[in-house]
């Protein structure tokens, strides 16, 4: 089987490991990879921040780059709510049927990575070992617009010997929300004030998600706060072994 | 100006005109632990209530989608619909006037009032009232206006300002109301038991139920069929007010129709599980026009568009006129959750505020509410009418900075520089890479390594950046980009040739240039 | 008035204008996926009625076809209230035995024979004389098990609406076989619509105050319902 990784553009600069243990995962599940150096990003930060033209020229990108691909994997949450949710407005608003069409056609091909896992390789357990104790954040775009449901926890549950611990309100919103983060910085923080309350009651070493935007929230907020807790990326959970076990940041 | 235009000073806090804009606004609620504790709590227990009856529910997906269905098939078919309400509630003995704009309807209104000889009105909570700012004119024409609704009440009596759609004074804790109304009222020993703070009320205002000849209310609906109104409440202040007057007045947004009566069989399922926790509401009331020896024999009917039909025309926005104002969005709203509803600066607070108040003001006011949303999508997920507020929000953030490419100042906002810039960054790889490089050079006076990891952190950024790490720190960025990683692994695995990509090379700044918005 | 004929112009043009492109669809074709005829068998959905209303802190009493004026004496005595008004269509048997129109001593079945009941006919009585009585006693049109909903229509026996609204206890007299499941079911029946409705879901209640639900501020503070197994097949209710 082959898929095309579509890293993201924030993965791609701050979080390589995310990447990296990406590539390992797939790849002992068997699955061919390949990595367009043309890629940049999927231009959610622009749609959401009102800057459509220049999401458009992004999504076209998109779409031209993967087109043939015989599955895409993306290991963003919100990127492939932006790709799903959004691409069909700006293909209309830029009026380029062919694009849309296009774009129709690869659409079935686009896949949040605990979707590429569960539904389309059909695994839930991928021999991953990691022996800690771990709460799972669900991002807002993986649990209302992709409707991810139980995938992450499915595949979480199946880790050995990993201690997972609910979150409380699992669905409210961390305080992210792009650049709500920064227009809206008081409030955002205020937001991720009440995150970290709940986050930290778990008592969890770490804290995972399928979106390292959300990640990079708390994590930011953890460091500052000088909490012990770490946050990781669910690929770089998955991605460990016993023989091999996963790459902690830095 | 006309003489029924309200006073311009002083502006009250919810004027949008006016308003600063929405995270100036937020300040001081965040910095008010009282009050936020105040709207988590509230928020916390309505939610909890409606969840459990949602769920008890079986069939609430599909309600949702007939109230949706229900309220598209109105506003594409309004004008129908309006004139058979019209036609219908005439032929009851109703009077049904329309007005363009508030300032439309609170003269009619007023005129209305004056040829009743009116001195004094009860009134039953209305959000299109307080949308007209009808209060403030009627004060000015030497009117008085009283609320009848408890929170309204505290807030007429203790001056404050509605902060919620549904549960306007949520935002003030009983020992604040029993201050409030043992001062206005007079009582200084009431008790701040919540028992007492609503026989106080029911004392205060049980004269004027049985005394104010004149009444104005709003609507939940109109039923274009036979031309019946509904209110649903549930103190049984609205009963008083839509019975015992002689006159009433009733003013209701054009887009509060549903077609027949039997269709509120879908509405009043989803509206009152969604607006207060219950299965339905302890009163709703349906009149049509006068109905002799019962309840008011004059009755008029204020139909204002004040914006509506500029909404009604805008593919996306439209399903904004699909509310039926049970501000469900605004109890899940994590936003609104921590900074309460006046920092919307308009009437309307909340997600529903967010996207309704810009529109109302015709996108000339309020442009910074659509951004006041993290676009979590709760809202879209409990609305009962199913109204797409995340997809709303981005399009008015879509015509916001369309307005701003048009002004010089964008020149200094570095927010709006640093998207440009963005936009041309990654327009091709060749760029973004450079980007990344550039990045990692101008990040480095700013990073520093600390923790027992010895990670690098960055604590503290100029500008922008400084929004964020105003309560975040930042990773350092990797000294490798995962497609530097990537490259590197590819060339040492096979000397041969990397994976063949997916697709043909995009050359650099391939992509079909943006189409300039009108 | 000549603004008013423009705005409605004006405004009817607008929407016109909004709306040109539209390809509207015809009313039949709304969907109605949702559950619009209930499944529990008569005697659950009485249950479930007396459930809901209690919930919401009204009071449910059961009794007889024969004995309805009794219960409505019992409920009366019971009440503590001793001044209450009837609309005028109330069949006059209702009315505690002894009284008719009028200012009349009642009597009470149960336990105090010197009870005095006063009854006040709604013959276009006075607000004042309404809002002097304590309590009203109606019948109705139909009552919702699922939502715990009484309907008032405000036909001669269920008086006009305010006097269900300023006596503070409401006696509502319901027979069994007009209960339905669900809301649906309600709207089904009426193949007329009804010029005035009230949807009674409990006594006046509130929530302003710090989300505590406060039962009784405007409306009756206690309302009382009456259910009349007029159903053999009904089993008592609990």
């Amino acid at each position: 089987m082959r898929a095309s990784l579509f890293i993201t553009c924030y993965n791609d600069t701050l979080f390589p490991e995310t990447g990296r243990a990406v590539v390992r995962l797939l790849e002992r599940l068997g699955v061919a990879l390949d990595f367009h150096p043309g890629q940049t990003c999927c231009g959610q930060m622009h749609a959401n921040t009102g800057f459509r033209p220049e999401a458009c020229s992004e999504a076209a990108r998109f779409v031209r780059l993967y087109q043939d691909a015989e599955a895409v994997v993306i290991p963003s949450s919100s990127c492939v709510a932006m790709i799903r949710d959004q691409y069909p407005g700006l293909f209309d608003e830029l009026g380029n049927p062919q694009l849309r069409h296009e774009f129709q056609a690869l659409l079935p091909r686009i896949f949040e990575l605990s979707e590429f896992l569960t539904d389309h390789l059909g695994v839930e357990d991928v021999g991953a070992y990691f022996p800690h104790r771990v709460t799972y954040h669900a991002s807002c775009h993986g649990l209302r617009s992709l409707n991810l449901g139980d995938r992450p926890l499915r595949l979480l549950k199946k880790v050995r010997g990993i201690d997972l611990v609910p979150l409380e309100h699992l669905d409210r919103c961390c305080g992210f929300g792009g650049t709500f983060s920064i227009k809206n910085a008081e409030v955002s923080s205020a937001m991720l004030a009440e995150k970290l309350v709940d986050v930290q009651r778990t008592r969890a070493e770490y804290c995972t998600a399928l979106d390292n935007s959300c990640l990079m929230h708390l994590g930011g907020a953890l460091h500052r706060q000088f909490a012990p807790m770490r946050t990781l990326h669910l690929a770089q959970i998955l991605a460990g072994t016993e023989a091999e076990p996963a790459e902690m940041p830095a | 100006m006309s003489p029924s235009a309200h006073p311009s000073e002083p502006h009250s806090i919810l004027d949008p005109r006016h308003a600063p804009p929405f995270p100036l606004a937020a300040l001081p609620v965040l910095r008010n632990p009282q009050l936020r504790k105040n709207v988590a709590h509230a928020t916390d227990v309505i939610q909890a209530r409606r969840d459990r009856l949602v769920a008890e529910k079986q069939d609430w997906q599909q309600l949702r989608d007939a109230a949706s269905a229900i309220r598209t098939h109105v506003l594409d078919h309004l004008g129908e619909y309006l004139e058979q309400f019209e036609a219908r509630c005439t032929a009851a003995g109703g009077q049904v006037h329309w007005a363009g704009d508030a300032a439309e309807a609170r003269g009619l209104i007023l005129r209305i009032l004056r040829e009743e000889q009116a001195t004094e009105v009860i009134k039953i909570k209305t959000m299109t009232s307080a949308e007209i700012e009808l209060n403030p004119a009627l004060e000015a024409a030497g009117i008085t206006a009283s609320e009848t609704d408890l929170a309204e009440i505290i807030l007429q009596l203790g001056g404050e300002e509605p902060s919620h759609i549904v549960v306007p004074a949520l935002h003030i804790n009983r020992s604040q109301v029993r201050e409030i109304f043992a001062r206005r009222m007079g009582i200084p020993d009431l008790a701040d038991d919540p028992h007492a703070l609503a026989a106080a009320a029911r004392a205060w205002l049980r004269k004027k139920f049985l005394t104010v000849p004149t009444a104005v209310s709003g609507a939940n609906f109109l039923v274009a069929e036979t031309g019946a109104v509904s209110v649903v409440e549930s103190e049984g202040n609205g009963r008083m007010c839509l019975t015992l007057p002689r006159t009433l007045i009733t003013l209701a947004g054009i887009e509060k129709l549903v077609p027949r009566f039997a269709d509120l069989e879908v509405m009043l399922q989803v509206l009152a599980r969604s607006a207060t926790g219950e299965r339905m509401n302890p009163y709703t009331s349906l009149w049509t026009g006068v109905t002799p020896g019962d309840g008011p024999q004059r009755f008029h009917v204020v139909l204002l568009d004040n914006g509506r039909t500029g909404i009604l025309g805008r593919q996306t926005e439209r399903q904004t006129l699909k509310c039926i104002r049970c501000a469900a969005c605004q109890n899940v709203c994590p936003v609104y959750r921590q900074t309460g509803g006046h920092a919307y600066g308009s009437v309307y607070g909340g997600p529903i505020g967010a996207i309704l108040t810009p529109q109302l003001m015709r996108m000339e006011h309020a442009q910074s509410l659509p951004f006041a949303s993290s676009l979590c999508g709760a809202c879209y997920e409990v609305c009962p009418v199913q109204i797409n507020i995340p997809q709303v929000l981005i399009e008015l953030r879509a015509q916001a900075v369309d307005q701003q490419r048009r002004v010089q100042s964008r020149l200094i906002d570095p927010l709006y520089l640093g998207m440009r810039a963005a936009a041309s960054l990654f327009a091709g790889p060749r760029r973004f890479r450079a980007a990344q490089r550039m990045a990692r050079i101008a990040l480095r006076p700013f990073t520093h390594r600390d923790g027992p990891d010895h990670e690098e952190w960055i604590r503290s950024l100029p500008g922008l950046g400084g929004r964020w790490t105003l309560t975040r720190d930042l990773r350092g960025l990797p000294e490798q980009t995962f497609r530097e990683w990537w490259a590197a692994r590819a060339a040492s695995a096979a000397p041969a040739a990397p994976a063949a990509p997916a697709a043909p090379a995009a050359p650099e700044g391939s992509a079909p240039a943006p189409k300039e918005r009108p | 008035m000549s603004t008013h004929t423009s705005s409605r112009t004006l405004i009817l043009e607008r929407i016109r204008v909004a709306r040109r492109a539209a390809q509207p669809a015809p009313y039949a074709n709304l969907p109605r996926p949702y559950i619009r005829v209930g499944s529990l068998r008569s005697g659950a959905r009485l249950q479930l009625l007396m459930e809901r209303l209690r919930e919401y802190g009204a009071e449910v009493t059961g009794c007889a076809p024969d004995a309805i004026p009794q219960a409505i004496a019992a409920s009366i005595a019971h009440s503590g209230h001793r001044r209450i008004v009837a609309p005028p269509g109330l069949p006059a048997e209702w009315l505690a035995p002894g009284a008719h129109r009028g200012t009349h001593p009642g009597t009470d079945p149960g336990t105090d024979p010197n009870v005095y009941v006063e009854w006040l006919i709604d013959h276009n009585l006075s607000i004042d004389q309404i809002e002097s009585c304590h309590g009203v006693v109606t019948a109705c049109s139909a009552a919702v098990a699922d939502s715990g909903t009484i309907v008032l229509h405000h036909s001669a026996t269920e008086g006009r609406r305010v006097l269900s609204l300023l006596p503070d206890w409401h006696l509502c007299v319901l027979r069994a076989s007009q209960v339905v499941e669900t809301l649906p079911e309600y709207f089904a029946q009426c193949i007329q619509p009804p010029a005035l409705v009230t949807w009674i879901s409990g006594p006046s209640a509130t929530a302003d105050i710090e989300m505590t639900r406060i039962k009784g501020v405007h409306g009756p503070r206690s309302l009382h319902v009456l259910l009349v197994q007029d159903d053999a097949s009904l089993e008592e209710p609990a």
